[in-house]
């Protein structure tokens, strides 16, 4: 059984970020340059944390996970960690998380759904990762 | 092709957006404001240049570029129209954090870096479905999420900046005035010779937008139903000026009553033409000389100077003198601006609260739509004119070209 990967920690950003920039290629992210942190209330450590991803020309850049303040992004989604862990494991659609406002959006709404189509290809290399939550 | 890569300081409709922006921004600062929250339709369509059928808002910082907030569906039309840069036209969708009072009241905190000051908002009183003043709930729920922040009515900036009309909205009206002249010459073409047997109101106006959309007119924008059309009793009711055209087929001895709209651009057409249809008796071409003279004295006296009520005394003096007051309103005139901007006349200066003040005193480069309604329930008969004019110092300038007549056709 393959080990699994502690939701966030940095090994988890490491293998996020190896996956991300084999699978997507700038054509798969149709040349977009952005970013997008996702923010993490009531981690189970009672913690505040972030995920941040960046791409310039389509090209995977920064991704990188960490406690506290979260970096400028072009693009912020926040929420409390159980509602993050559910859409990872399949149980919760992020429209639905979004509609129902349990997840927040922060950014301009008319670029995020031009660019929607790219937060779910990012999102489904990342649902690849073995994770423990 | 968007607005945006035709329309150039050569070109005749050119307005200097940005120095709209700017007037507001001076006005702004010489009143202490901190940040400007426009929500009426008229404000919207006077800093955007771009038509906002939802509900739309837009913020302006006391420097920079403002933002425009519409509703989502309608976000990248808007953007394509508007002359501002695409990211400053945000679309609100029912979204964890994308509502519009908590993306309006985040872009003013964190994008803005407002918390503290005073914010400049659009409230008031308006006969006009579409005013968009701020609802209470709206009032509520921003105060709450910018609770640094004193909130104060001031539409009046922007009443006050939009009140004496440039070139570029000028030739707009102009324009539009141009296609409520195709319409009814498209109108008199269908009407004569026999032509209104079996033809319906709803026909009539189906006329004429067809002809004024080939023309180039964008929409029918009055919000009483576009082209009003009103044939027989339905000319009469009494102090009526609203005729949404309905099913009713023209009958002989009718009066007939063709008010069009047309818009270029957010400048606005609108022209009222009437017909009688034969027989006509001497009495039908009694109310109907009484309704050209009122119109007539209207025209030659608008200018620089004159105020509503001193038209409208001597008219309705005029109409005293010839026993016909009990069919004329006594009011001849509303106001007109960009898309949005169809009531009151001038500034809320007035006895009654957002309602044209009887004293204003018009000054050369105001537009105002010149309206006459002449009815007489009791014999159902009944006339309108109305006709975009332009103030100027010793006279007024019709935008229409179309006559002033009521003609008979049978």
């Amino acid at each position: 059984m393959e080990d699994k990967l502690k939701y966030l920690s940095p090994e988890w950003r490491d293998e996020a970020y190896r996956r991300l920039s084999a699978e997507l290629d700038p054509e798969k992210m149709n040349y977009a340059t952005t970013s997008l942190v996702s923010v993490y209330h009531n981690c189970p450590d009672g913690k505040e944390r972030y995920f941040f991803v960046s791409c310039a020309d389509g090209a995977i850049g920064d991704v990188s996970v960490g406690e506290g303040e979260p970096p400028e992004a072009e693009f912020s989604i926040s929420g409390d960690y159980d509602v993050f862990a559910k859409m990872s494991r399949g149980e919760l659609g992020a429209q639905a998380a979004l509609m129902s406002g349990k997840l927040k959006l922060k950014g301009n709404m008319v670029k995020a759904l031009k660019l929607s189509s790219l937060a779910d290809r990012l999102n489904r290399v990342i649902a690849t990762i073995p994770t423990q939550f | 092709m968007g607005k945006k890569t035709c329309c150039t300081e050569n070109d005749p409709f050119f307005i200097d957006y940005p120095g709209r922006i700017k007037s507001i921004q001076e006005a702004m600062a010489n009143e202490g404001f901190d940040v400007y929250l426009g929500s009426r339709l008229r404000t919207i369509s006077w800093t955007t240049d771009a038509f906002c059928p939802w509900r739309s808002y837009i913020v302006i910082p006391r420097e920079g570029l403002p933002t425009l907030f519409t509703f989502v569906i309608d976000a990248s039309r808007v953007a394509d129209d508007t002359w501002l840069p695409e990211d400053n036209v945000r679309g609100y969708a029912p979204l964890g954090g994308q509502d519009q009072i908590t993306q309006i009241s985040d872009f003013i905190k964190d994008e803005l870096k407002i918390r503290k000051g005073r914010l400049a908002y659009e409230t008031g009183l308006s006969n006009y479905t579409p005013e968009g003043n701020l609802s209470q709930y709206e009032y509520e729920m921003f105060t709450a999420a910018l609770p640094g922040l004193e909130f104060v009515n001031a539409h009046i900036i922007v009443d006050r900046l939009s009140l004496i009309k440039d070139e570029g909205t000028i030739n707009r009206f102009r324009e539009a005035s141009r296609y409520t002249d195709v319409g009814h010459e498209a109108v008199r073409e269908a009407l004569v010779n026999g032509g209104w047997k079996g033809k319906t109101e709803t026909e009539i106006a189906g006329i004429a937008e067809c002809a004024m959309r080939k023309a180039g007119s964008e929409w029918a924008w009055s919000f009483t139903a576009g082209n009003e059309i009103a044939s027989g009793y339905r000319t009469g009711y009494a102090g009526g000026a609203c005729t949404p055209a309905t099913r009713r087929e023209l009958q002989p001895g009718d009066s007939l009553m063709v008010d069009l709209h047309a818009m270029y651009r957010l400048g606005l057409g609108d022209y009222a033409y009437n017909y009688l249809i034969a027989p006509v008796t001497d009495r039908m071409r009694w109310h109907a000389r009484n309704y050209i003279d009122v119109v007539q004295m209207c025209i030659d006296n608008y200018r620089e100077g004159i105020t509503p009520l001193g038209l409208a005394s001597m008219v309705m003096e005029m109409a005293e003198e010839r026993g016909f007051t009990d069919y004329v309103v006594p009011g001849f005139e509303h106001g007109i601006g960009m898309m949005g901007d169809e009531w009151r006349i001038g500034l809320n200066t007035g006895p009654i609260k957002y309602w044209t003040d009887p004293n204003h005193v018009y000054q050369a480069g105001e537009m105002l739509i010149c309206a006459v309604q002449y009815a007489c329930p009791e014999e159902k008969i009944g006339f309108r004119y109305e006709c975009p004019i332009l103030i100027r110092e010793n006279c007024c300038e019709l935008m229409a070209e179309f006559p002033l007549d009521v003609e008979e056709i049978d």
